[in-house]
């Protein structure tokens, strides 16, 4: 099975540029944020407000305020430069039950398969960056005592 | 600025971080620098472990789990923006990750082309293989069918290798490429192809340093019906082939042609060959021209040489086939098999048979330290195996 990785300086990836206090923690179009625990949310995602993100100019600080808890990070250097991989959604296909018996059996036929069986060649990745600093939030978060008008939708839960 | 969930992942791409190696560092920013394209590819068979494979190197893909999340954060796409609400400054996490794949150099392996390839040689006679084939189909409806071919292009998909690891090995291996189908010579066919091919170099006078490829295959074609592209591609095999003009490599083709005449007297076959008839048929095959070039150093780590112990009979060595290759590569075996050969060796005659499995003679010789023992006679340090 082959699965190709590819080098193309085209990518389909974002949406542009990010704002420009954001580009000395990653690449032009994409960085990387690590936290402690993972974002938990209970209905769907897609949309919602998690925080406001805040860089200092002078000190290059970076905070992170979800709800009621203040984050604070850190640039840190990756010990090895990532490449970030990117596979765009899979092409909206015809679902089985709009297709008869007879053209489900030619599909399958025209999928190349190797010598030993298996599917020749898988959906491929793009290299759409080359990262070499992270912006880390490794301190568990702060809460926030003074009553700031709360942005809904997230919450940051430990592990 | 806001800090949003994109769409989720499954309409809009998912991300995965690979660690790059500094080498593979410098290429992908090259590339993504100077706008070429270039293309690496994640090989593997369902229950191999994945290999990266870039032209000329591969590398064994390990996953590290983290205990952190990494957010994948940009600008959002088009797509989401579309909706209320979205401010100039908002960046969007695409993609919340908690692996790292991570690149170890590694060897191609290319070991599964011996199973592979086995009972597949190309040999004398095969050369109407061709018609054969077409006429199975319709003649013999019952009869079995044959063996899927293994083509060039399975290999390449299936071998965890890189391609330019995958010719080498191949090259290494004297396997043909014969429409696209991988056949390994018949070691006997490859000396006699060689043996013509330096006859009509002298029969054609051409310069062995610059002879048209052309000559050369229409001459074993007309004569001998082997085939143009088995003929070049031997000949790219022990030697160079630029602008039609072959270079021949004369060593590598000396050796091989030695190689030939060794196979028949093999060591386990208790049949030695007496050191000067050897080598005066050997000088004979390859002809007057490269005569000097005749030289048992050449089939180092191919031969045992055994002095006469027969006091009546000349005092000549013999010599019988023994290579290196078949040993285990693993030390400890390896040096087993040795001594099982022979129960002691001169430091000069084991150590053709090591040079495989170490680098320079400094680690041979911190093997031999750890695998044998040195024992000194009149006739200076002999080598025998380790009591246990």
């Amino acid at each position: 099975m082959l699965i190709p990785v590819n080098l193309t300086s085209s990518s389909s990836s974002s949406g542009g540029s990010l704002p420009p206090q954001l580009a000395p923690f990653g690449s032009d179009e994409l960085i990387l944020i690590e936290m402690q625990g993972t974002l938990e949310t209970d209905s769907k995602r897609a949309g919602m407000m998690v925080g406001t993100l805040d860089i200092d100019d002078r000190t290059k600080k970076s905070t992170l305020r979800i709800g009621h808890h203040l984050l604070e990070g850190k640039l840190v250097n990756l010990p090895k430069p990532l490449a970030v991989l990117y596979r765009p959604p899979r092409p909206p296909t015809i679902t089985e039950d709009d297709m008869d018996e007879e053209e489900r059996s030619v599909e399958e036929e025209d999928v190349e398969r190797d010598w030993a069986g298996a599917k020749k060649e898988q959906r491929g990745w793009d290299v759409v960056a080359v990262v070499k600093k992270k912006m880390v939030f490794s301190k568990r978060p702060m809460p926030m005592v003074a009553s700031i008008p709360v942005a809904p939708g997230g919450s940051v839960v430990k592990k | 600025m806001n800090l949003k969930f994109g769409n989720d992942s499954a309409d809009t791409g998912s991300f995965k971080l690979l660690e790059l190696p500094p080498d593979l560092c410098k290429l992908v920013e090259q590339s993504l620098e100077s706008n070429t394209t270039a293309t690496w590819t994640i090989k593997g068979q369902t229950n191999d472990d994945a290999v990266l494979c870039t032209t000329n190197k591969t590398y064994a893909i390990r996953s590290i789990v983290l205990s952190n999340s990494v957010l994948v954060v940009t600008r959002p796409d088009d797509a989401s923006t579309v909706g209320s609400g979205w401010e100039q400054e908002d960046v969007v996490i695409r993609d919340t990750l908690h692996e790292v794949l991570e690149l170890v150099p590694s060897v191609p392996r290319l070991q599964v082309l011996n199973g592979l390839l086995r009972g597949r040689e190309y040999d004398e006679g095969h050369e109407d293989e061709d018609m054969e084939d077409s006429q199975e189909g319709d003649a013999e409806e019952g009869r079995p069918t044959k063996r899927r071919k293994f083509t060039y292009d399975d290999a390449r998909a299936s071998l965890q290798a890189s391609e330019m690891e995958l010719d080498r090995g191949l090259r290494e291996r004297r396997v043909l490429v014969l429409d696209g189908e991988l056949r390994p010579i018949a070691p006997t066919h490859l000396t006699t192809v060689l043996e013509l091919l330096l006859n009509y170099l002298v029969s054609l006078s051409l310069p062995h340093s610059a002879a048209p490829v052309t000559d050369l295959t229409l001459a074993l074609e007309d004569d001998h019906e082997i085939k143009p592209k088995v003929t070049t591609q031997v000949m790219a095999w022990f030697g160079q082939v630029d602008d039609g003009l072959w270079s021949l490599n004369v060593n590598a083709v000396v050796k091989e042609i030695g190689l030939g005449i060794l196979r028949a007297y093999k060591w386990w076959q208790d049949d030695p060959i007496p050191e000067s008839v050897f080598v005066s048929k050997w000088k004979t095959a390859v002809g007057d021209t490269f005569e000097e070039s005749v030289s048992l150093d050449l089939l180092l780590g191919n031969y045992l040489s055994q002095p006469s112990i027969d006091a009546f009979a000349s005092s000549e060595p013999t010599l019988a086939y023994f290579p290196s290759s078949t040993l285990p590569t693993e030390p400890v075996a390896r040096f087993a098999d040795l001594f099982l050969t022979r129960t002691r060796w001169k430091a000069d005659d084991i150590a053709p048979f090591l040079s495989e499995i170490c680098v320079d003679n400094k680690e041979r010789d911190k093997l031999l330290l750890k695998h044998a023992r040195a024992i000194t006679d009149a006739e200076g340090v002999w080598y025998t195996a380790r009591m246990k």
